[in-house]
């Protein structure tokens, strides 16, 4: 149970750093106006 | 711990990470990306049914919406959907590892919810496939044994949640539950799948089959679907790991830099070794790992072969299913989950529990920018309000017609969508028949328009004018995108907001259009309905336990440890 337990806290813990990472990246970003307007994507 | 708690516990961490991924996406509202699209208040329309003449795709997945929103409103539809991917992603990959212990079950449950090929399908928006792909798990239990009694049953249970996702959710775990069959249950098991597989295609096949216009496929769409390397290892290398996808927009940011990428292939190859070395499951170890070589085959065809698949397309254009074939690693992924768990079950033996830890761990930390919305890509938005008010303007009104929608293409980067592209949601916004311009600009390439109102309407939506418009049957002109640049002429302005104008056209004729008769699907929906209700009542249980007891081991000596209850 501990191991389980130990397990959880270790993905909630990624979790929140990955949460971290992002939101420091996205705080320097300007939001992402993709052109051209009608595209459906680029391979 | 029981095995109803183990359950319950990867249920647990597959909700952990679906409200990890999701993030600002679970703010009221909807989240709008690519092919994902979702309306307040949906209706049952024509088009909910594939009956317009246009290709069915997304039916049976927009009458189950449509039927949920009756009950709860359709934002929290959304939601409820994509977290459940993630908790039966887990739980399902949870229950395929043949060991007690949990660690090992949800290292890889973790790992089959938490990957780049959810990440990338996320992003496109293709939750109906990814409900097929959490349920695949299930699918490839039950597939090894379907000639037991009540395995048909069992097997119409797993793969309801595909036959909700449609077309493709439904290709992709029907050809790996045929692979599984065939190696595990030899032909009379295989029967039994292509069967059901069959019965369940049902609601999407009748409509596709009787389309006036036929089965389109497009050659030229090889070469723009095929798989592309998203990672330093090349196509075959980012298919390996789960990658691959054909959009380059569609990839999380980050994915691919060499030291996670090399990361996660040692992974990767780590958990195929164990799958092949310690995974001894007797029923379905071999048939799933046939399925995901299979699976893997598919999806590099168009990348290593496209002429083969052109001429494929050239000879039948049912072929075509085949185009994107990135999808078709979801039997892999399954295979690298059971694989993990497999290995941390091995590292607990060996009394290396932190390694079975780490192995819980990794897929999340070697992917940390499907948090938080896939690094705030998935954000939950709210339709303009001009929206709504050109709703109810043409509701109100009974004179016939159809709506046009300008600009004269099918997706949109909507400034009210941060930018996000997105699938232009106003046929399924309006309780009109819309047409708009199904023709795909993928780069530099255009993938010609399927509809024929679309095709028929191309020349008059170039130059709209009042006049023309009327003759062919169109009533309203819609433009939700440029609205100052498009405006029909002769046509009377009834709504012109910054986001959204609405132009009527007085005296519209009748509209015509070939259309899919009613009575055949209708036919079709009761036989599919009446399949997936034989499979619940006759076993009269409810949906979580039958497709969790369907991993229950037949051979319990075989597996010593194995300490699983029967349902």
């Amino acid at each position: 149970m501990r191991i389980a337990i130990a397990a959880l806290v270790g993905v909630l813990l990624a979790a929140g750093a990955s949460f971290g990472v992002v939101q420091l990246a996205n705080s320097s970003q300007k939001d992402p106006v993709i052109k051209p307007m009608y595209n459906y994507g680029a391979p | 711990m029981g095995e109803r708690t183990r359950q319950v516990v990867a249920a647990l961490t597959g909700l952990g990470l679906g409200l990890a991924a999701l993030g600002p996406g679970l703010a009221p509202g909807f989240v709008l990306s690519y092919d994902m699209v979702f309306t307040p208040d949906p209706a049952f329309t024509p088009m909910t049914f594939g009956l317009t003449g246009t290709v069915p795709r997304q039916v049976p997945s927009d009458a189950f919406v449509t039927a949920l929103a009756t009950v709860i409103p359709a934002d929290a539809v959304q939601k409820l959907l994509l977290l459940a991917i993630f908790v039966m992603a887990c739980m399902s990959a949870a229950s395929l590892v043949p060991t007690p212990r949990l660690l090992p079950r949800l290292a890889a449950g973790v790992c089959y919810a938490w990957n780049p090929f959810v990440a990338e399908r996320l992003l496109l928006g293709q939750w109906a496939l990814l409900l097929g792909y959490a349920a695949l798990p299930w699918v490839v239990a039950s597939a090894a044994r379907t000639t037991e009694k009540g395995g048909t049953r069992r097997l119409v249970r797993a793969l309801v949640p595909a036959a909700i996702g449609g077309f493709a959710a439904l290709t992709v775990s029907g050809l790996a539950a045929l692979a599984v069959a065939l190696v595990s249950a030899q032909l009379r098991g295989a029967v039994r799948v292509a069967g059901v597989v069959a019965a369940l295609s049902l609601p999407w096949l009748v409509p596709g089959a009787l389309r006036p216009a036929g089965v389109p496929g497009n050659g030229t769409a090889v070469d723009v679907f095929a798989a592309r390397a998203d990672t330093p290892f090349g196509v075959l290398g980012s298919l390996l790991t789960l990658g691959g996808i054909w959009n380059g927009e569609t990839v999380p940011r980050g994915y691919g830099t060499p030291v996670l990428a090399a990361f996660w292939l040692a992974v990767v190859l780590g958990s195929l070794f164990a799958y092949g070395r310690w995974c001894r499951e007797p029923e379905w170890r071999r048939g799933a790992a046939v399925a995901a070589a299979a699976g893997f085959v598919l999806a590099a065809l168009g990348a290593v072969a496209a002429p083969v698949l052109r001429g494929a397309v050239g000879l039948w254009s049912g072929f075509a299913v085949l185009r994107d074939g990135q999808q078709y690693v979801a039997p892999l992924a399954v295979v690298v989950a059971v694989g993990l768990g497999v290995a941390a079950d091995r590292a607990i033996t060996a009394r290396y529990a932190m390694a079975a830890v780490g192995a819980v761990a990794a897929p999340v930390l070697l992917l940390p920018t499907l948090a938080w919305g896939a690094a705030g890509d998935l954000r939950a938005v709210h339709y303009p309000a001009d929206w709504a008010r050109a709703r109810k303007i043409i509701a109100a009104d009974s004179a016939p017609g159809d709506v046009l929608v300008l600009p004269w293409a099918l997706y949109r980067s909507y400034p009210w969508n941060h930018g996000r592209r997105v699938l232009d949601p106003l046929p399924r916004y309006l309780n009109r028949r819309v047409v708009v311009n199904d023709a795909l600009i993928v780069g530099r390439t255009t993938i010609a328009a399927e509809d024929p109102r679309a095709l028929a309407l191309a020349p008059a939506a170039a130059h709209p004018d009042a006049a023309t418009l009327r003759d062919r049957g169109v009533r309203y002109v819609v433009v939700d995108s440029e609205t100052g640049k498009y405006r029909p002429s002769g046509a009377v302005p009834v709504l012109t907001g910054a986001d959204l104008a609405v132009y009527r056209i007085d005296g519209a004729a009748a509209p015509r259009e070939d259309r899919v008769p009613a009575a055949p699907v209708i036919v079709a929906w009761i036989a599919a309905s009446v399949v997936v209700f034989w499979s619940f009542l006759a076993s009269g249980t409810t949906l979580g336990l039958p497709l969790l007891g369907s991993i229950r081991s037949r051979s319990p000596d075989r597996l010593p440890h194995h300490s699983r209850r029967a349902p």
